[in-house]
């Protein structure tokens, strides 16, 4: 006779119990969540030197602040394993250099969410997806980071539909947005590195984003014809609140390679797509968007009592990138088909990304 | 923010913001904080729909100026 597995025994109406506590208490995100106790949290706050209660992200207009203690609870809930807590720090401080959600843009009627874009060594560590079916589902590390941030936002901010969130239409985002950086299929310095880390640190950037805009290329070999649909993606008119936008370029592998055969860098990408980004002067007045407003520079029609020019009213091709530095590139997706994609940011429009250390574990 | 420099205001929302509003009031330590509201929307009106809409407040906006 063989002895029977040993199974641990759980009573699974006392675990349904406790899932349905959850919703009722409002402190999901509508799917369920992992229940947390004293003990779990404990392994979380065991992956930081930092203290519970300091203070990692203040919203002053609230008199609401989240602390690692906080942050660890709702990673936890998320689903999060314990050694995916320094990737979240590293998270809120990223979002907190972005500077947008100190300001309320989570609670905006445009309907933002947090796009985390992770490099280094980390993501092999735990797991983080950054090929095939990046900004899809069936990865832990990514699915739990991302809801980490969200779940937070809901429970320690209060920023519930309805509530505190005014989202007009919101974005899936706002469930999960968590990708890493494809480093090994790119055939340019990852991100972390053109932004001045080492390649063997791991990082986490926050990109405040309102959509994730599909490309399908696969008709061209030719460089420009490729970064001219790009660039054609950037500039619709449809994102123009402002006079000019943000974006961040994720180029499949493949597109990577085939601007890297041409011989183009990063940089020769982004000033191609910076100086083709543009509108004709028709078009935007087509769309009523010919001119800004005095008061709040958001793009308007010039028949607008408080229309005034635009930057270059004289020009029949207005560009919607303020600089070359507006627009982010990064490699990720599968090495499958001629597929990359415009991440909509909401970030600086011209300066250095939002990019955040990981702490390192053995650091500790 | 005005009120608290010392400068008598009024808030005025459209009635789709009066949950959001109720619960900024709260979190900033104002519950009942008493504002005007006009109906949603008002991005899409013209001048004069919104000369309307004004007018239908101005005494409620006067009332709260004057009695808190």
């Amino acid at each position: 006779m063989t002895a029977a597995p040993e199974l641990s025994v759980v009573d699974i109406d006392e675990i349904r119990r406790v899932m349905e506590d959850y919703f009722e208490r409002g402190w999901t995100d509508g799917l369920p969540v992992m229940p947390v106790t004293e003990s779990i949290l404990a392994e979380f706050l065991g992956q930081t030197a930092r203290e519970p209660d300091e203070v990692l992200l203040a919203m002053p207009h609230l008199n609401r602040a989240c602390t690692v203690r906080l942050a660890a609870i709702n990673a936890a809930m998320a689903g999060c394993r314990p050694e995916y807590f320094p990737v979240v720090l590293a998270a809120w401080s990223a979002l907190k250099d972005e500077n947008y959600v100190t300001r309320g843009i989570w609670q905006s009627t445009t309907g933002t969410a947090p796009m985390l874009l992770v490099n280094g060594p980390v993501r092999e560590q735990i797991g983080l997806n950054s090929k095939g079916n990046v900004f899809g589902s069936g990865f832990r590390a990514n699915a739990t980071i991302g809801r980490a941030i969200r779940l937070t936002a809901l429970n320690a901010f209060g920023l519930r539909p309805g509530e505190l969130d005014q989202a007009t239409q919101g974005n899936p985002a706002k469930y999960t947005a968590c990708i890493a950086e494809n480093e090994e299929d790119s055939p340019w310095p990852s991100f972390h590195v053109e932004h001045g880390f080492n390649a063997d640190d791991s990082t986490v950037t926050a990109l405040t984003m309102r959509s994730v805009v599909h490309i399908e290329a696969r008709h061209t070999i030719v460089p420009e014809q490729l970064a001219a649909d790009l660039a054609g993606t950037i500039a619709r008119t449809g994102a123009l609140i402002h006079e000019t936008i943000s974006a961040c370029i994720a180029l499949g592998p493949e597109h990577a390679h085939l601007l890297a055969r041409a011989g183009w860098s990063k940089d020769d990408l982004r000033r191609f797509v910076f100086e083709h980004a543009v509108n004709t002067r028709e078009a935007l007045v087509a769309a009523g968007k010919d001119a800004v407003s005095g008061k709040t520079r958001w793009r308007l029609s010039s028949g607008h009592a408080d229309a005034v020019p635009d930057s270059n009213p004289d020009s029949d091709v207005v560009r919607v990138l303020g600089s070359e530095q507006a627009v982010q590139i990064v490699v990720a997706g599968a090495h499958n088909a001629g597929v990359s994609s415009v991440i909509e940011t909401f970030g600086p429009r011209g300066g250095a990304p939002a990019i955040a250390a990981v702490e390192s574990l053995s650091a500790r | 923010m005005l009120e608290r420099a010392g400068v008598p205001a009024v808030s005025i929302c459209t009635d789709a913001f009066v949950i959001p509003a109720r619960a900024m009031a709260d979190v900033l330590g104002h519950p009942g904080f008493e504002f005007v509201t006009i109906p949603h929307p008002i991005a899409s009106l013209a001048p004069a729909e919104i000369e309307t809409a004004v007018q239908r407040v101005v005494a409620d906006v006067v009332r709260i100026l004057t009695e808190a």
